[in-house]
């Protein structure tokens, strides 16, 4: 890959100021836009703590048909693609842009492999009769409350992918420099915390 | 002031470009290690996330529910101090997920309280 060059003209002293104001803003933007989703993750999460405290047999059966080692691989590889995207963040904030878009495409990387990890997770619970319906799956009801938070988790990772594909792009383009890092703190929030929200699913649903 | 140069978070120049995290190396506990903060944070969270996995085996019920879960909210909040820069930046951002998790949190507990009806 050729050097990447800034395409961004050099920022004077008041021009610095004013892209942290903008920051600052699009960051605390984000942090609303975060809370919000804690809401939704803690119901789906109220709603499966219920139905363990209530079915703990139920639970306990479904637990024998999750694979435990398959799914802390699968923690590892999202907490690393935190780790990756945290040293992208860094490499751009050090003006080393072509660090920052490799650090950035291995995220988007490990993003991919952790959907992957899921999916055949959801392909072995398949073959076990694990469904969304009450009626019809195996654990009577079980599969509703681990399919909604899990795949709205894989819906949040799908979409911290492409975002990630577009940070890099950006990136490789020369977008941002030391000063300018808005757009991918943006990015680093949400990607952190679908890690957090991870983090939580992972003990709550697979341990616990 | 013009409106594109306000800002309803302040924060210092120095904190907020998270300068302390730049360097190559990290001092925990008087000890310093050859690698940049974030890498030993990775570090901590992969042993934590092991540690979890063997608890969780090795517990029994209900010693297991609360120390797993105290690990989980030791991770999250490595993520959070750290990745998501909490450290440095604005407290203003810390209580804008605080007070939802918290109002979230007490719901939970209200509904844990309630008798099972059959759902």
């Amino acid at each position: 890959m050729s050097d990447i060059t800034l395409r961004t003209e050099p920022m004077t002293a008041e021009a610095i100021r004013k892209e942290e104001y903008r920051a600052n803003n699009l960051k605390f933007a984000t942090w609303l836009f975060l809370a919000s989703e804690v809401v939704l993750f803690t119901m789906m999460i109220a709603g499966y703590i219920l139905f363990r405290i209530n079915e703990p047999e139920i639970v306990s059966r479904a637990h024998e048909g999750l694979s435990i080692i398959l799914i802390s691989a699968n923690t590892i590889v999202l907490l690393a693609s935190s780790w990756a995207m945290v040293m992208g963040l860094r490499d751009v904030k050090m003006d080393n842009l072509k660090g920052g878009f490799r650090w950035f495409m291995l995220t988007a990387g490990l993003g991919v492999l952790f959907l992957f990890g899921q999916y055949y997770e959801y392909m072995e619970l398949a073959h076990l009769s694990v469904t969304l319906g009450v009626d019809t799956d195996a654990l009577a009801g079980w599969g509703m409350r681990f399919y909604a938070p899990t795949f709205f988790h894989g819906a949040h990772v799908f979409v911290g992918v492409i975002w990630a594909l577009l940070v890099a792009r950006r990136t490789r383009r020369g977008d941002y420099n030391r000063y300018r890092t808005a757009g991918i703190e943006m990015f680093g929030l949400y990607w952190h915390f679908v890690d957090v929200a991870w983090i939580f699913l992972f003990t709550l649903i697979y341990l616990v | 002031m013009a409106a594109e140069e306000t800002s309803i978070v302040q924060t210092d120049h120095a904190a907020s470009d998270h300068a302390d995290d730049h360097h190559d190396k990290t001092v925990i506990f008087g000890r310093t290690i050859n690698m940049p903060v974030y890498t030993v944070v990775f570090g901590a969270l992969g042993v934590l996330t092991i540690l979890e996995v063997l608890l969780a085996e090795l517990l029994g019920a209900p010693l297991h529910v609360p120390v797993l879960v105290g690990i989980a909210i030791v991770k999250a909040g490595l993520v959070m101090w750290f990745y998501m820069h909490l450290k440095d930046d604005s407290r203003l951002f810390a209580w804008a997920i605080l007070v939802p998790a918290g109002i979230a949190m007490l719901s939970l507990f209200f509904l844990m309280s309630v008798p099972h009806t059959g759902y």
